[in-house]
This record gives structure tokens, C-alpha cells and sequence, in this order.
């Protein structure tokens, strides 16, 4: 549109810039604070540059540790993320496309209820009921397992309600073809239905690895080896708030790594990103 | 190669509606037929109840010798053409052909040349073969559509609407080639469609559904000479035949409500003095004259028409007005004068006139 | 809205449900039916006898004044992440919508801290604003501020606000960027040829049509301060000093583990529950797409 604009889009340039130096500055901070050395930091020097300690506070921050610590190493706790964050992704949407599947493509008695059953989850976030559920993990022996890290965030609405909506929008004449080609329903969800959701499976996957990667509660709880914490626990232990001996440019150095694979996944799949995340709220 | 049979199908859903109420009719061996009816008269039920998608909820379809009620889609033996393809979008088009093959076990080189045979008859290009549904043009979809079901070498070929997402030219042309198809591959074929120049330019025989009810079957012209309601009558024609409502005052005269009478021609003795009808007659049928001329000339005498629009089709006129009282249209040809007046005289020979009872909506 | 077509069968439908059902069941429902159940029993210290009370857990949760500041810091909390990092995310949002350069490089650059985990965020604002050593606090302590939030509560929270509007900023802008490109253009055309210029535009066209988007993002910030703000309040000051940034969620944390008072903690579980639902239901109402039952 012609719009009679005295300065053009420099006002919007303006905003746009101090909203990303605004968003961008405590992690570029973050990059700044693990490549220095501990002194530098705890006098309270730290530049605006970065130092010349990069490697050197990597390599201790993965593979050596902090000093006075015997916590587990930051390579082993970015294995247990990435193992619990599939782990709740791939679940979730193995899970959510079967019940989608069924609810949709089939009548049968008490599939409403099985529809109420699913979606009131959403309803009820792990927050809220975090003790009962520790205890009936416990229970069955998940405390320090991937299994117990993972199986109990997998069941939610979201992704069965994501599937099931996008079910919807599939042609029928696309089943009866099937029925006529002579597909039964496993037949049809595997060669006609799989496909065509791939768009929207590799979307909700982007949301969930997030989701997965970032949870902190729950590991917070479920584990108590120091070999089974995620990334997210263990960031938050080496800061020890309260003391001033905690190695920043470690803890900084970690929480870079920490951050690196979700923030990879939205730069680099920011398409199926946005995708994944309107499509899951709405 | 097999016929069609169905006895007293009935289709009542759950919640009550009827949507079928017992029709019965006989598709021979390599016939064509057309269900044709206005929207939401049961004519897709219908031919979804042959195919398998519906179930049925009394009554009879055979398929050859078999009665198919029970039997799945795929057990019947029949092939069917969407309305929107639903070509699968994620397989080529060589794939979307072989899909119904593999899945019954059909041998590969099999698979490979009947779909080849398939692209050739419907003279589809091989290098389409490769492509996505999305990446060709209407015609294409709707040829890959038809591929889908000739490889199958079906007992049955069931259509619905298949044309209707085509624009209007490209509508005939595969109309034409439809028919050429099933004359040459003699597979007897259910046609679905609410176009009733696609009905009777395609099917041996019509069958004409209103309500869930079969109005009349049989061929195309004899539906267009004698319909049998005077739903088929209004049904059937473009532009649609014209009603005058009277009373039959002799065997072979209708008194208009205005008035005026019209001669008509045909077994009208055992029909009482003083019933109400509808006298229908075709736009076609009826002529031009100036005003009184018709008796010297030994034709009904002319009516007065006023006449409001008249339309250029090229081919002809169309002369819409007002005839004793009622909406009137009258096909002209190119040639033909019309007289500046705007009440012209309009003659309607005798045997023009189809007579229905006004109370059954029966033909007399 | 229902399929025409189906598939006839009977078990495999319950088998495709099965893996869903059963976990929502062992982990959703069982927990959820435990919690409420132990809301009106008290355990002893050793957790070996449990007596039926009734409301009694509820009306402790009721009587006890800090389960009142935690209603208040929720409520603040909640009030000044939804109302700052929305209208900061509109702010920006309406800017990457013109027609300018960059705008993909623009959104790229703002949406990445929506991949920050709460509690990373926590620290990377630690390490801002630590008294000692961070950067900004020693800019506060130079312009004269008695920058101390390990102390002062107050300040504590407004940090842990901070941090967490930081977070969400990037979820609203993307929402907000989203709900403005679905108004069709002509309708801000008829607006300019109406003689509305573009403040005019904005408030009398835009803001209006934006509104469903709106409403659906304070109901999802909401839900956001109540319960993923947990890793930042953990990371940052651990519900402290004094409280004084404990919220509702972090209370029944904080009271089921430190305080072991699983009966209180339970009580306080299933009125956060009912908050969410009602939250939820609203959510629902007014932007309802899931649902179409």
C-alpha cells in the first residue's frame, strides 16, 4: 500500500532491532561468560567480548566436571535429554496417530468416552499431580530409568486432538477408494493415512523434541543418580546460587550446550516449527 | 462381464430417514446406466449401496449370480470413479493405478501391463506415469481415475458425478469418451449424475429418481416422449417443458383456467369430464402464428402469448412469456420470424399435448 | 463433524486405543484420583497411618497466610508477564508485519528463545543479575540501586518476572504475527480508503480483529506463569527470600517434598486442578477449534 510515511520503515527497523538485541543479549552473554576464564568472571570483569578460553571450558564442562563436584559430565547428561526428548516425541506421536486412527476411522461402542478419557488430560498438567504420580512410578520401579524419565509425559490430548482434526480434513473418497482397492484399515493407515500425516507428524515432532528436552520437574524428580540427569537438572545444580565459588564459565558453557540442540531444531526447522506450534494450540 | 439386479433396495439410516424406499431395477450385461435426480434424491445412496460403502437395510443386490449385500467393496467385484478422483496424492500415478492390484497379490508383470494397456486405451501419456496427481491438469486426474478402474477389470464400473469438476467444455469431451469407453470395453456401468444432458446422451437406459422413489425407467428417448410423471416431464428437456393447468372437458379438449381451450390427442375416454390436469408441452413443440391464423390451416387455433425477454442462443430463440395465465417458453430456430407485437399467437398441435392426472401427477 | 466412511471392525479399534488409554489411565487418572483422595486424609510423620479428615487439609490450606501470599504472587506474576511480554510480542509483532526487508530474518532472530527451557533461562538471568559479578546488577548498583535480590524479595521477584516474560516473548510474538496475516488486507485497504490513518487503523480495524488471538494468549500465559514458570523459579531463587516468590505450584512442590505434608499439598493439588480447568474451559470457549463434538 502507498503509504505517505516520512521516515519509510526505519521506526520499524528501530523496533525490530532492540527487540532482537533485547531477546538475544542474556544468551549472547551466556556465549560471551563460557569463553572466559573463572577469574575474570568472578571479579566481575566480564567483557562484552568474547575470551580465549573457549575450548578449554568446553572440553571441562563435557568431559571433565566441575572441581568440586563429582556430578555426572555434561556429555552424559545431554545423552539422557536427547534419549528422554525422542523418547517423549516418538512416543507421543506413535501413540496419539493409533488412538486418532481409531477414534476417527471407526465406530464402536465407547468411543466417545475414549475421546472424554483422552482429551480431559488436558486438563491436568504433571505440575499439579506430581506426587501421586512419582509415587505409582516409584511403585513400579521407574525411579532412575529412561523409561520412568520418559513413559509418563508421552500420554496427552494434544497430539491425539492434532491427528484426529487433521484426520477429519482427509477425503472420504480416499478410504472408500481403499476399501474398494481392496486396503483393510491397517492396510489403509499404513500406505494412505501415514504418508499423507507426514507433514504434520515431523511438525509435532519439532514441538515435542522441545517440549521433551526442556522438561524439568519430573527429571527433577525420577532421578536421583547423578548418571540419569538431563541436561535442564543438572544446569541448575552446578549454579549454586547462593555461592560464589560456583564456576560460571562452566555452568555457562553447560547451559550453552543445553540450549543448543532445541534452538538448532527451531532455526532450522522453523517452517514445521511454527507449523507444529499453531497447530497444536489451536 | 455381468448384470445388475436390484430388488426392493431399501436404505433407512439410523436415526429414522428414509433415504431409499424400495427400488427395484435390472442393469443388463454391458449396459449403461444412468441414476439421474435432482440433488439429495438417493441416486449417490444408491450406487454407494452397489458399491459396497453403504449398507443396506432391506432388499436385494445381485451382482451376476451373486447377491453382494454382505460382501465387502472390494468382494464385489466393481470399480468406481469419484467425484473429486480421490486419486491417492502421495503415489504416482503409475502407483495410484497398480495400488488395488498389489493389494490382491496380482503378479508384477501383470500389474505392469494391464496398467499399460490402461494408459493406452485412455491414450494417457507414459511419461504421467511417474508423475504426482497434483501435477497433472483436470482431464488427466480424471482419465488416471478411470485407469484405477479399468485395471481392475471389474465385473461393474460405478461413476459418480464424475464430470462435475470439470469446466463445461472439457465436460463434454469426456462425456463423449466416456461412452466410447464402455462401448469398447462392454463393462456393464452404473452413471450417477444431476445433468440431464449427460443423462441421456450417455445411458441405454435411465433411471430417474426423485425422493427415494424410481419416478420411471427406461430409454433415454422413450423418458423424453412419455414421461410417465410429470416430475420426469419437468425433469427432463432443456429448457423444461411447459405446464398449463385445466380441466378435461372432452377426450380430446382441455379447458384452460382462463379460459381458453386446447385440443388434445390420445386415450382420454375412460377419463371423467371435469378432472383436473396438467397439459404439458414441450418449448420445441410449439409454433409461432400470427394471432387466429391456426384453424384455417387446420392447427389448434393461435393462443395469445405475451412475451417479456426473448434469448439469443444462436442455434435458435428461446421466447419466454405469460400463456393463459401461466409461464410459458417457446423454442424457435434461427430462420423463424417473430413478430414485433408483443403478443404474439402461439399454436399447440394436438399431439404435443401430454395430459398428467393434477392430483397423482401421473400421465393420463 | 463425522466420517461417512468407516471401517467395520471390533477389536482393533479398542487395540489402537489401548497403548493411550493405559498410560493416560496408570498416569493421569490414577494420580489425579489419588491426589483428591489424599486431600481428606492426614499421614503421619512416618507415612505408616493415614486417618480419614475430610475438608480439615482444605481448611488448614485456607487458614494459612502464606497460601494467601502465594495466591497474591501468583496473581502479580501472572498479571505482569501476560500484560509486558504480550504487549511488548504486539509491539513487534505489528512491525514485522509491514512490508519491510529482513522480515524472515526479522522472526527468525525473535522466535529461538521459545526453545529455552525455563530453567536455563532462570540462570542465563542469574548470571545477569547475580549481586557480585553480573552484568547488569552491577550497572543497577552503579546507578545508585541497592541491587540484591538473594535479599530482597521484592526484587526477587521482579527478576523472576523478567525471566520469565523474556521466555514468552518470542510464543507471542509468533501468535500475534500469525493472527495479524490472517486479516485479509482489503479490510485495512477499505479502512485507508475510509481515510483512517494507520494509529486510526490499528485500533479501530487490527486491534478489534485481533482479539480472539488476544484473548487465547492471556489465557495461555496464564496457564504458562502457573506452571512452566516452575524451572525458573527453582533455578533463580527457589521460591525465596522468604517466600516471597513462591507461587501456587511451587508451594505444593515445596510443601509435599521439604514439608513432607502430602495431605496439604494434595488439598492445595486439587484446587490448582479446578483453577486449570477453569482456565482451560475458557480457553476453550472462546477460541474452540479442538473440539467439535
Amino acid at each position: 500500500m502507498v503509504e505517505n510515511q516520512r521516515f519509510g520503515n526505519l521506526p520499524a527497523h528501530l523496533v525490530l532491532i532492540t527487540g532482537v538485541v533485547i531477546v538475544a543479549f542474556p544468551v549472547y552473554l551466556a556465549i560471551v561468560g563460557s569463553t572466559h576464564s573463572a577469574e575474570t568472571i568472578a571479579n566481575g570483569q566480564l567483557p562484552l567480548w568474547p575470551g580465549d578460553q573457549l575450548l578449554e571450558n568446553y572440553r571441562r564442562a563435557l568431559f571433565v566436571g566441575t572441581t568440586r563436584t563429582t556430578r555426572a559430565l555434561v556429555a552424559t547428561m545431554l545423552f539422557n535429554s536427547l534419549v528422554m526428548a525422542l523418547a517423549i516425541a516418538i512416543g507421543k506421536i506413535a501413540i496419539s496417530l493409533l488412538s486418532a486412527f481409531a477414534i476417527v476411522y471407526f465406530r464402536f461402542p465407547f468411543r466417545n468416552a475414549a475421546f472424554w478419557v483422552i482429551f480431559l488430560t488436558l486438563m491436568v498438567p504433571v505440575e499439579v499431580r506430581i506426587y501421586p504420580t512419582y509415587a505409582i512410578a516409584a511403585n513400579l520401579n521407574l525411579l532412575d530409568t529412561y523409561t520412568g524419565l520418559a513413559v509418563p509425559l508421552i500420554a496427552s490430548a494434544t497430539a491425539t486432538l492434532l491427528f484426529r482434526q487433521f484426520f477429519m480434513t482427509v477425503p472420504d473418497e480416499l478410504v472408500e477408494a481403499a476399501q474398494i482397492d481392496a486396503a483393510g484399515p491397517l492396510r489403509f493407515f499404513r500406505d494412505i493415512l501415514l504418508p499423507l500425516s507426514r507433514t504434520n507428524i515431523a511438525a509435532l515432532f519439532v514441538i515435542l523434541f522441545i517440549y521433551g528436552w526442556n522438561q524439568y520437574l519430573w527429571p527433577l524428580l525420577i532421578t536421583t543418580r547423578d548418571d540419569m540427569q538431563t541436561i535442564v537438572i543438572g544446569i541448575k545444580k552446578i549454579v549454586a546460587t547462593h555461592d560464589a565459588l560456583t564456576e560460571w564459565q562452566l555452568a555457562m558453557a553447560t547451559a550453552v550446550l543445553a540450549m543448543l540442540p532445541p534452538v538448532a531444531v527451531v532455526i532450522f526447522m522453523q517452517k514445521l516449527f511454527v507449523k507444529g506450534l499453531i497447530e497444536t494450540e489451536k | 462381464m455381468a448384470d445388475v439386479q436390484l430388488a426392493e433396495v431399501k436404505k433407512i439410516y439410523p436415526g429414522g430417514f428414509t433415504a431409499i424406499h424400495g427400488v427395484s431395477f435390472v442393469v443388463p450385461d454391458g449396459g449403461f446406466c444412468v441414476l439421474v435426480g435432482p440433488s439429495g434424491c438417493g441416486k449417490s445412496t444408491l450406487l454407494r449401496m452397489i458399491a459396497g460403502l453403504e449398507t443396506i437395510t432391506s432388499g436385494d443386490i445381485r451382482i451376476g449370480e451373486r447377491v453382494v449385500n454382505q460382501l465387502e467393496p472390494t468382494e464385489r467385484d466393481i470399480a468406481m470413479v469419484f467425484q473429486n478422483y480421490a486419486l491417492y496424492p502421495h503415489m504416482s500415478v503409475y502407483d495410484n493405478m497398480a495400488y488395488g492390484l498389489r493389494n490382491l497379490k496380482t503378479p508384477k508383470s501383470e500389474i505392469e501391463s494391464r496398467v499399460a494397456e490402461a494408459a493406452q486405451i485412455l491414450e494417457l501419456d507414459t511419461a504421467l506415469l511417474s508423475r504426482k496427481p497434483r501435477q497433472l491438469s483436470g482431464g488427466q486426474r480424471q482419465r488416471v481415475a478411470m485407469g484405477r478402474a479399468i485395471v481392475r477389470k471389474p465385473k461393474v464400473f460405478l461413476f459418480d458425478e464424475p464430470l462435475s469438476n470439470l469446466d463445461a467444455k472439457l465436460r463434454v469431451q469426456m462425456r463423449i469418451e466416456i461412452r466410447r469407453l464402455q462401448r469398447r470395453l462392454q463393462t456393464t456401468t452404473i452413471y450417477v449424475t444431476h445433468d440431464q444432458v449427460e443423462a441421456m446422451t450417455l445411458a441405454d437406459m435411465l433411471v430417474v429418481l426423485n425422493a427415494g422413489r424410481t419416478e420411471q425407467i427406461g430409454a433415454p428417448l422413450e423418458l423424453y416422449e412419455r414421461p410417465a410423471t410429470l416430475f420426469v416431464a419437468g425433469f427432463l428437456g432443456s429448457p423444461p417443458m411447459n405446464f398449463l393447468k385445466g380441466t378435461l372437458e372432452s377426450p380430446a379438449t382441455v379447458r384452460l383456467d382462463d379460459g381458453t381451450a386446447i385440443a388434445c390427442e390420445g386415450a382420454y375416454a375412460a377419463v371423467p369430464r371435469g378432472a383436473r390436469v396438467v397439459a404439458g408441452v414441450r418449448p420445441e413443440r410449439a409454433i409461432v402464428r400470427p394471432l387466429g391464423e391456426g384453424l384455417a390451416k387446420g392447427l389448434a387455433k393461435g393462443l395469445a402469448m405475451k412475451v417479456d425477454l426473448i434469448e439469443e442462443l444462436g442455434v435458435g430463440r428461446l421466447v419466454h412469456g405469460q400463456l393463459a395465465g401461466a409461464p410459458m417458453t417457446v423454442a424457435i430456430g434461427p430462420d423463424q420470424q417473430l413478430p414485433a407485437s408483443e403478443t404474439i399467437g402461439i399454436s399447440i398441435p394436438a399431439d404435443a399435448v401430454h395430459l398428467f392426472d393434477a392430483e397423482s401427477r401421473k400421465r393420463l | 463433524m463425522e466420517k461417512r466412511a468407516v471401517f467395520s471392525h471390533k477389536f482393533l479399534p479398542y487395540l489402537l486405543l489401548a497403548p493411550q488409554l493405559a498410560i493416560t489411565i496408570v498416569f493421569f487418572y490414577l494420580p489425579a484420583s489419588q491426589a483428591l483422595r489424599q486431600s481428606f486424609f492426614i499421614e503421619d510423620a512416618f507415612g505408616t497411618t493415614s486417618n480419614f479428615v475430610g475438608l480439615e487439609n482444605y481448611r488448614y490450606v485456607f487458614a494459612d497466610p502464606s497460601y494467601y501470599k502465594a495466591i497474591v504472587t501468583t496473581a502479580i506474576f501472572a498479571a505482569a508477564v501476560t500484560i509486558c511480554s504480550l504487549s511488548f510480542a504486539l509491539l513487534l509483532a505489528v512491525m514485522a508485519d509491514r512490508e519491510i526487508k529482513g522480515a524472515t530474518a526479522y522472526r527468525t532472530l525473535l522466535v529461538w528463545p521459545y526453545a529455552v527451557a525455563p530453567a536455563i533461562a532462570g540462570v542465563l538471568f542469574i548470571f545477569l543479575f547475580q549481586p557480585s559479578l553480573g552484568m547488569l546488577a552491577r550497572g543497577l548498583t552503579a546507578l545508585g540501586i541497592d541491587w540484591n535480590p538473594l535479599l530482597d524479595g521484592k526484587q526477587a521477584l521482579l527478576l523472576v518476572i523478567v525471566a520469565a516474560t523474556w521466555k514468552q516473548i518470542s510464543y507471542n510474538f509468533l501468535f500475534f504475527l500469525a493472527g495479524l496475516q490472517a486479516i485479509p488486507k482489503s479490510l485495512i485497504e477499505a479502512a485507508a480508503i475510509d481515510g483512517a490513518r494507520p494509529w486510526r487503523r490499528f485500533f479501530t480495524i487490527i486491534f478489534p480483529l485481533l482479539s480472539p488471538t488476544t484473548f487465547f494468549l492471556v489465557a495461555v500465559n496464564i496457564v504458562y506463569v502457573f506452571f512452566d514458570t516452575f524451572g525458573i523459579i527453582d533455578a533463580v531463587t527457589g521460591g525465596g527470600p522468604a517466600q516471597a516468590t513462591q507461587t501456587l505450584v511451587y508451594k505444593v512442590y515445596n510443601d509435599g517434598r521439604l514439608g513432607g505434608d502430602l495431605g496439604g499439598s494434595a488439598a492445595q493439588s486439587v484446587i490448582l486442578m479446578l483453577i486449570v480447568v477453569a482456565l482451560t474451559s475458557i480457553q476453550f470457549r472462546f477460541v474452540d477449534r479442538r473440539v467439535n463434538y
